[in-house]
């Protein structure tokens, strides 16, 4: 009984990082940007949507609507705004302006939001499943069907329609493919849209889970970085299943080893198997 | 006979008012939180010490002259802690009342010593800070961990007579430090049970499914857990713990169950029990005259009763106020040794009596949480 | 021999006007009221800059963020204080072993991002940073979550006598000399192979192998060489705060480091110094409060980087260049009629 509640723990820890890894995966694995401010984007779906369900009334599904909205605005105008290092691809600029930005995100949401814990009561949080000695609540079954579901649509997007490759081209070489007549800014604003969109999607579904606080930023998310990394920077099923493995790790060793040192645990292992296979993972 | 000195000492002061005026201001510096995550608990130990000092600048001062606060934002960071404190010093500051995180206290202790600015601890509760390395006149104010454990392991093994104890444990010094001492306790106790399982996480965790699956397979009679994460892996821990299903009582580490736990977790905490060494409405605190007027002017200025925070905040203006009355200096060293081992009256913990090394002797009342939503409990014992 | 000659006066006047700077330099604190907020905010600027200086040459002539330099300046905290609280050794001691050990740690870390590049290896750093920080936090023998307290003060003997630095006035001087022995580094390695090489790997990394530099090579050694900068700042923290915890992970230096290296601009030997004086300075003299704070930082450091890429310098540069261009055609005329007037 104990060992089949940590598979569902496992199960349900692993779809939740799995699910905030989606839009980091794509910026990282296909167009090859980075983005240190999705800690502080997650924070900030978390509160729009709190926001909107608390002190505009909305219901649950249509916060979640706001929230994306909101996120694809903002990700549109901090891409608008770093336009110009992306198509130099200057990836070292780029890392410290997200660095700046997500502080700017984390101070303002403080700002704005106060310092107060708050909870995202989803009513599926609350509500639990007995199955047997089994427990979970419908809101991980959410998460769990979810994940699966983008995962499987972004897959498809990326490999069986025609804009997968075009956004791997501009990845490539972004001014090779504009005199191939892509509008390479285009696809970016895309991707980088696409990202916050996916992260506010996966703060909707996720954050319900425990007390949401302006000053939570990355470490809330701190495992997501293992899972992309961890997933093969590149490929999308990698990363759904880095996720799901992760979260069975985690769960396990938390069970049997010490469940205090899963993060230095997590890391160590990426740590080890950088050593190990570095190449994999430095390809570009 | 108190109150009519006071009011015979308030005429004398009323007297001298022109003289009041005239002189210098007393400067108190606060260094807390008030932003990030701990923001609004640093806000709270902050307000309670405008209001203390209110209250005395209302009853004529401190020898004759008004208190005036500086208040500054230590942002949880011990390196911005150190440029707070540096500024105070710069302030010429009569006394700095601080800390809510231990890891920030330590860093500005030994600078506020090595400046000879009068430093008093409010909340935080590492055991190094009254230890005397950086400062050997150290005063705190929050209970510390070796009487918390005392009255929790009493209470688990005495009143509850548990066999099978499980520890939940924040994997960092202060749970790793409580838990021992408990265990330490037990052995006093001639505990007849034992520790069947400990599960400990990290302080930022939010979910605790894992341990707590173990902790019900152990299947324990009680529980202690020791959390200081009140805005986010607390209330979560409790939410789980009921999700979950695990029978047996949550008994939480002492002075963990803070306003913000109740907002969260609601309902969930229904049937916790903790302790803790101050409570507005609660006998003794509801008898001593000092705790009724700044509860009163606490409602009056924001709308709420005080919070352990609040209390704690007060109650170090207040010792420290008392022990320059009674020696009539601002001096550390001559202020300090008159609060170190020595007993203090008129705070609203009523007479406060201190430790050699420093730290204030608590008074518990153990609890039982019995409206989660409202924040409503009962006193056991 | 007689083609330098007419450089000498140069030179030496060159000379002159640095020592002069030095010299007027360390008498900052008491130009500023000589109050010890003043001699503790200017060692903070000093060895706060120190630790920049270590990103900066990883930065400026790799071109990589290296998010792992907290685990340097966190091994010379350590190391100072464990060492001088258990061991009771002197600084020379602990500097030495600083030195040592975070050689040896930018040597493994080295080693184990070789084959990184960009993002990669910032995500590799950040992976060794966390580890690094999660031990700490957790192994008692090194303090644990509450650290190490009662550093004494700083001791270093020089043959017959030891000079002792307790409060911020007597930290003034070491954390100056520190300081000056950072610089004349960076200053020396700009100019050296090392790092000529390093910043014709980073430009043009095809004219390096063309010309048959081992690029991991330089990569490594340009890494190692950054280590014991930030550790030594770190080394000296230690004595400043009299107390080190896993605190010294925390983002907040790193932010401080990548900030005040990109704001004035990068290859810039004075760049991460004013820097770093700008940011303290608007944090203690000039702070809103930790929230608007990290809007500002934020902002800065990202505003910086999207409008004028070369930093502060760059944008003087850019107006110097307009100044002059508009002011070389003035002159032109202005000569012309200063000749005409003289004929």
């Amino acid at each position: 009984m104990n060992l089949s509640q940590q598979i569902v723990n496992g199960l349900v820890l692993g779809s939740g990082y799995a699910c905030i890894a989606l839009g980091w995966t794509i910026l990282l694995g296909v167009a090859r940007l980075v983005n240190f401010a999705h800690g502080q984007l997650y924070m900030l779906s978390a509160f729009v949507t709190w926001y909107a369900m608390t002190r505009a009334g909305a219901p649950y599904w249509a916060a979640i609507v706001i929230a994306i909205v909101v996120l694809s605005l903002l990700g549109a105008l901090m891409q608008l705004a770093m336009t110009r290092l992306v198509i130099e691809q200057n990836l070292t600029s780029l890392m410290i302006v997200t660095l700046g930005l997500g502080y700017v995100i984390q101070g303002g949401g403080a700002l704005i939001f106060g310092g107060n814990p708050q909870t995202l009561s989803s009513v599926l949080a609350r509500t639990k499943v007995d199955a047997g000695a089994l427990w979970f609540t419908w809101q991980d079954v959410l998460v769990l069907a979810m994940t699966f579901v983008l995962y499987a649509a972004v897959w498809l997007f990326v490999n069986r329609t025609r804009f997968g490759s075009v956004i791997r081209a501009v990845a490539e070489d972004p001014r090779l493919a504009q005199l191939f007549g892509i509008n390479a800014k285009l696809v970016y604003l895309g991707v980088f849209v696409f990202e916050c969109a996916a992260v506010a999607l996966a703060a909707a579904l996720v954050a319900p889970r425990a007390p949401i606080l302006t000053s939570m930023g990355f470490n809330e998310v701190i495992m997501t970085f293992v899972v992309v990394v961890l997933g093969g920077i590149g490929s999308i099923g990698g990363a759904l299943l880095a996720g799901l493995g992760l979260g069975m790790f985690i769960a396990f060793f938390g069970a049997f080893v010490a469940p205090a040192y899963t993060t230095a645990a997590a890391f160590g292992m990426l740590l080890l198997l950088l050593v190990v296979r570095p190449v994999g993972l430095a390809t570009k | 006979m108190i109150n009519i000195l006071a009011v015979g000492f308030a005429a004398v002061l009323a007297a001298s008012a022109p003289a009041f005026a005239q002189r210098a201001p007393i400067k108190v510096g606060t260094i807390f939180p008030l932003s990030g995550g701990a923001g609004p608990d640093g806000q709270s130990v902050t307000n309670g010490v405008k209001l203390a000092l209110e209250q005395i600048n209302e009853a004529g001062g401190l020898l004759g002259r008004k208190l005036v606060l500086i208040s500054k934002d230590d942002e949880s960071t011990p390196a911005v802690g150190v440029s707070r404190a540096n500024e105070l010093i710069a302030e010429k500051v009569d006394v700095a009342i601080e800390g809510w995180n231990s890891p920030v206290t330590l860093a500005m202790q030994p600078i506020l010593a090595r400046a000879g600015v009068l430093d008093i601890t409010a909340v935080s509760k590492a055991d190094l800070i009254l230890a005397g390395q950086s400062n050997p006149l150290a005063i705190r104010i929050n209970s510390s961990n070796g009487f918390d454990a005392a009255v929790i392991a009493k209470y688990v093994a005495e009143t509850l007579k548990a066999k099978k104890v499980a520890f939940l444990t924040q994997n960092d010094a202060y749970g790793n430090g409580f838990q021992s001492t408990v265990e330490a306790e037990f052995k006093k106790l001639n505990f007849a049970g034992e520790v069947v399982l400990t599960e400990k996480f990290a302080f930022r965790d939010t979910d605790f499914r894992v341990q707590l699956t173990n902790i019900k397979a152990a299947n324990p009679d009680a529980v202690i857990v020791t959390s200081a994460s009140n805005s986010s892996g607390l209330p979560a821990t409790i939410e789980q713990y009921r999700q979950a299903d695990i029978k047996a009582p949550f008994v939480g580490a002492v002075g963990i169950m803070l306003p913000t736990v109740f907002k969260i977790a609601g309902d969930a905490n229904n049937g916790v029990v903790s302790a803790d060494i101050y409570f507005w409405n609660l006998p003794p605190f509801a008898t001593i005259p000092e705790n009724v007027s700044f509860v009163a002017a606490y409602k009056k200025a924001h709308g709420v009763e005080p919070d352990k925070s609040a209390a704690l905040g007060a109650a170090a203006l207040q010792v420290w106020a008392r022990a320059v009355e009674a020696t009539r200096s601002l001096d550390r060293k001559t202020v300090a040794e008159a609060i170190r081992g020595k007993s203090i009256k008129g705070t609203l913990f009523g007479d406060a009596t201190f430790l050699p090394n420093g730290q204030l002797q608590p008074r518990y009342v153990v609890f039982k949480v019995v409206d989660g939503k409202n924040a409503k409990f009962e006193a056991l014992q | 021999m007689t083609d330098s000659l007419p450089h000498r006066p140069l030179s030496m006047l060159r000379a002159v006007v640095v020592a002069a700077l030095i010299g007027v330099a360390f008498f900052l604190p008491q130009l500023f009221g000589g109050s010890s907020v003043a001699y503790s905010t200017l060692t903070t600027i000093a060895l706060f800059a120190v630790m920049c200086y270590g990103v900066d040459v990883v930065l400026s002539y790799l071109g990589e963020v290296s998010l792992g330099h907290t685990v340097f300046w966190a091994i010379g905290g350590y190391v100072a204080a464990l060492m001088s609280v258990h061991l009771g050794v002197n600084g020379w001691v602990t500097a030495l072993a600083t030195i040592g050990l975070s050689v040896a740690a930018a040597t493994f870390l080295g080693l184990v991002t070789l084959r990184t590049r960009e993002f990669v290896f910032s995500l590799v750093t950040y992976a060794a940073a966390v580890v690094t920080h999660e031990i700490a936090f957790n192994w008692d023998a090194v303090g644990g979550s509450d650290g190490t307290v009662g550093i004494p003060a700083l001791k270093l003997p020089l043959g017959f006598f030891t000079y002792v630095g307790g409060t911020q006035e007597e930290l003034w001087p070491i954390a100056f000399a520190l300081l000056l022995l950072t610089l004349f580094f960076v200053a020396r390695f700009r100019r050296s192979r090392l790092g000529t090489t390093a910043l014709m790997v980073h430009m043009n990394p095809a004219l390096a192998t063309s010309l048959g530099v081992d690029q991991r090579r330089v990569r490594l050694a340009v890494f190692v060489i950054s280590a014991p900068i930030t550790a030594l700042a770190g080394w000296l923290y230690a004595y400043q705060r009299a107390y080190v915890g896993p605190d010294m992970f925390e983002a907040y230096f790193l932010v401080m480091m990548l900030t005040a290296v990109v704001l004035v601009g990068r290859r810039i030997l004075l760049g991460p110094l004013l820097g770093t004086a700008v940011l303290i300075i608007q944090q203690n003299l000039l702070s809103l409060g930790g929230d608007w704070n990290k809007v500002i930082l934020g902002f800065v450091l990202a505003a910086v980087l999207i409008f004028w890429p070369a930093g502060l310098m760059g944008l003087v540069d850019h107006m110097r260049q307009r100044w002059l261009r508009k002011t070389r055609t003035n002159g032109r005329e202005n000569k012309r009629s200063y000749m005409e007037e003289v004929q």
